[in-house]
């Protein structure tokens, strides 16, 4: 349905985005996974013609959309990372704002409105002023405003910053709701691993620019398949023990976790007599240690030697 | 385009609060600069010579004889007080045949109280010059006085449609001055919506909206006119018949003026716009700029007082010198069509360029 070819951007010289080929498919739910910086929004903003590419293209059904991006405007809805909202105005007054300029026909305006008010659940704050909303139910008349017009493709930058983890369940519902029941395409961007592994069939890493990694959640995870995911919960931690740790042949990937650390080792590699043997050197108690199965966040671990929210 | 105008409409008049306070300071500047309601404004004297009572009778009355300034005999230290803690703008030390302004400002009236006192004492040079060559000096002085009192050839000088000429009033070019300064604030902050909407990622909403690039500029300067516009004509309206300050019979031209400034005066501020990177910086650097461009073009003074050519061309450079020679023309001088259309040319000229060069700055950034 709509795809990017080798699309690139760069800013005064400085390559930000480079040679990102993205393909979602009609009602797919494609998630881009990336830390900040990662060259995400910039790719969303060439993907919704805001910022024109240095090279490549964006192709709807197949004709590239790059030099006239009317077609693509008609069915995409964008929900941008900051609140593109008025604030001295109504919840109902910004709908019927964006409603009228999308051309939102006038006999099906109210009706539209009543609707995406219901679907985000803020029908009866409809009369208040956005700036007395919370952040969470700003972020939903966010998204509501850019739902008005019925669009195929929804386009959500990081959709989820900054709010309460309720606000945060209710987004990802609705999302994942528009997606199962209007057959909506989503492409939804996230630094948050947890909200793409919920919400998206497929997903794409995208790290400095690039797009490292690329798959369903399986495939993502089959990079992983030759190692093991360990969480060791320690009295305490020094730098020591983990470039001891770090310093074992077998071990992958070594990183803090709350309070023990997170080891990605070979398959099948005994390292518990040497991580006791380690410990015992370095004075540090081991007190709970457990096998994991890999997740997103591991796969991103493993590709670039960080985390997600470094 | 209607309905982001509409939603500019919507957002301000739920929080009006700007413009009112915008409106009252032009309103209170005018009347404590031109000291409430077309008063004459006082002016304190005093004589400190031996004779001090005799120079202060002596001039006082001659000080009075015309202009809307009041000249009060006053006692030395307590005009000076008066001028140190500002209660008054200027005090005159007369002497037998000389003087000496004291102030401690250049408040617009300074100028005009000089002008005044200084063409006072001239006039007074001049005839006692003449009566000191004369063998009855007294009879001399007498006649002269009763023939500038009722000349026999009497000059009359009228304007070019033959009407009378209006006398000059300081505080009706302070109210306009204080009104049009007021107007170019709102309308920078009301342009740089513009900037604040773009930072806020509602320009980009818009952007992938049916809604045309040009529209949406249309309408963010369409709005910036219109309060622009509606703020200052509301301004004046208040004078007019409310503070019963003369204007003039020529409202009509008045409008056209306004509207032509207004216009003008939004092209500014989208270059400024252009020019200025973030939403903050403009509001610290804008209101640090405006209050420069009425001293320049000699909003505050009386016309001709600012002679320097370089301050002239700074001047002529934004619309509120030509607004204000428009303005002037019209109310003290009873200027037609003809006498404006030159400086209507020249703001539209200040428009058009300015308008030009801010959007395509805007433009620029945005790519």
């Amino acid at each position: 349905m709509i795809e990017t070819i080798q699309l690139s951007k760069a800013f005064k010289g400085k390559t930000v985005v480079e040679d990102v080929d993205l393909y979602l498919d009609k009602g797919e739910s494609v998630g881009l996974l990336g830390p900040n910086g990662a060259g995400k929004s910039t790719t969303i903003s060439m993907i919704s013609s805001l910022l024109k590419p240095t090279s490549g293209d964006v192709k709807l059904h197949g004709k590239s959309m790059i030099s006239n991006p009317s077609d693509l405007r008609k069915v995409l809805g964008v929900v941008p990372q900051e609140i593109a909202l008025y604030q001295e105005l109504t919840a109902y007054e910004n709908l019927k704002f964006f409603g009228r300029i999308y051309r939102v026909p006038k006999d099906q305006l109210e009706l539209r409105i009543q609707e995406t008010l219901e679907l985000v659940g803020l029908k009866d704050r409809q009369k208040d002023i956005i700036k007395t909303f919370s952040g969470g139910m700003k972020r939903r008349i966010n998204i509501a405003s850019a739902l008005l017009h019925n669009p195929s493709i929804l386009i959500l930058d990081e959709p989820t910053v900054g709010i309460d983890p309720q606000s945060r369940n209710y987004i990802l519902e609705m999302i994942r709701q528009l997606n199962e029941n209007s057959q909506t395409t989503v492409l939804y961007t996230s630094h948050y691993m947890e909200e793409v592994e919920q919400l998206c069939n497929r997903v794409y890493i995208m790290d400095h620019g690039k797009v490292i990694a690329s798959g369903t959640h399986s495939e993502l995870l089959s990079i992983l398949s030759n190692e093991d995911t360990m969480r060791v919960q320690l009295n305490q931690i020094h730098d020591n023990f983990i470039n001891a740790i770090q310093n074992i042949d077998v071990v992958r990937q070594v990183e803090e976790s709350g309070d023990g650390i997170k080891i990605i080792a070979q398959k099948s590699a005994n390292i518990i007599s040497t991580l006791v043997r380690i410990a015992d050197q370095e004075n540090i108690k081991i007190l709970n240690f457990q096998m994991e199965n890999p997740s997103l966040e591991d796969v991103f671990l493993h590709l670039t030697g960080r985390t997600l929210r470094d | 385009m209607i309905s982001v105008f509409l939603a500019q409409l919507v957002k301000e008049r739920r929080n009006p609060l700007l413009i009112i306070i915008f409106m009252a300071a032009s309103i209170g500047v005018t009347l404590i600069f031109t000291d409430g309601t077309q008063a004459p404004t006082s002016i304190s004297i005093f004589s400190e010579e031996d004779n001090a009572q005799a120079i202060e009778e002596k001039w006082e009355p001659l000080l009075n004889e015309e202009n809307n300034l009041k000249f009060i005999t006053t006692d030395p230290a307590e005009a000076r007080e008066d001028v140190q803690e500002g209660r008054s703008d200027a005090a005159v030390k007369l002497f037998e045949d000389d003087y000496q302004l004291i102030k401690t400002s250049n408040l617009p009236t300074v100028p005009y109280v000089e002008q005044h006192v200084r063409k006072v004492f001239e006039k007074e040079a001049y005839i006692q010059a003449a009566v000191e060559q004369a063998e009855d000096p007294d009879g001399l002085r007498t006649d002269i006085t009763t023939k500038l009192d009722d000349p026999p050839l009497k000059m009359e000088v009228v304007s070019t449609t033959g009407d009378e000429l209006s006398s000059y009033d300081m505080a009706t070019q302070l109210m306009f001055a204080f009104t049009l300064l007021v107007a170019m604030f709102i309308i920078g902050f009301r342009v740089n919506n513009i900037m604040k909407d773009k930072v806020y990622g509602l320009w980009d909403r818009m952007i992938l909206s049916p809604v045309s690039k040009t529209g949406m500029y249309a309408a963010y300067i369409a709005y910036a006119c219109f309060i622009g516009f509606v703020q200052t004509l509301s301004v004046i309206l208040i004078f007019k018949y409310v503070l019963n300050y003369d204007i003039g019979e020529r409202l009509d031209l008045l409008i056209i003026i306004i509207a032509f400034f207004t216009f003008s005066m939004v092209s500014v501020a989208t270059l400024l716009t252009g020019i200025i990177k973030k939403p903050e910086q403009f509001y610290a650097v804008y209101p640090s700029v405006i209050p420069i461009i009425p001293l320049i073009s000699g909003a505050y003074m009386m016309p001709g007082t600012i002679n320097n050519r370089v301050l002239i061309f700074i001047g002529d450079l934004f619309p509120l010198s030509h607004a204000m020679d428009a303005i002037l023309s019209v109310v003290m001088h009873d200027g037609t069509w003809s006498d404006i259309t030159q400086p209507l040319i020249l703001m539209i000229l200040i428009g058009v360029i300015a308008m030009g060069i801010g959007i395509n700055l805007v433009e620029r950034r945005s790519n």
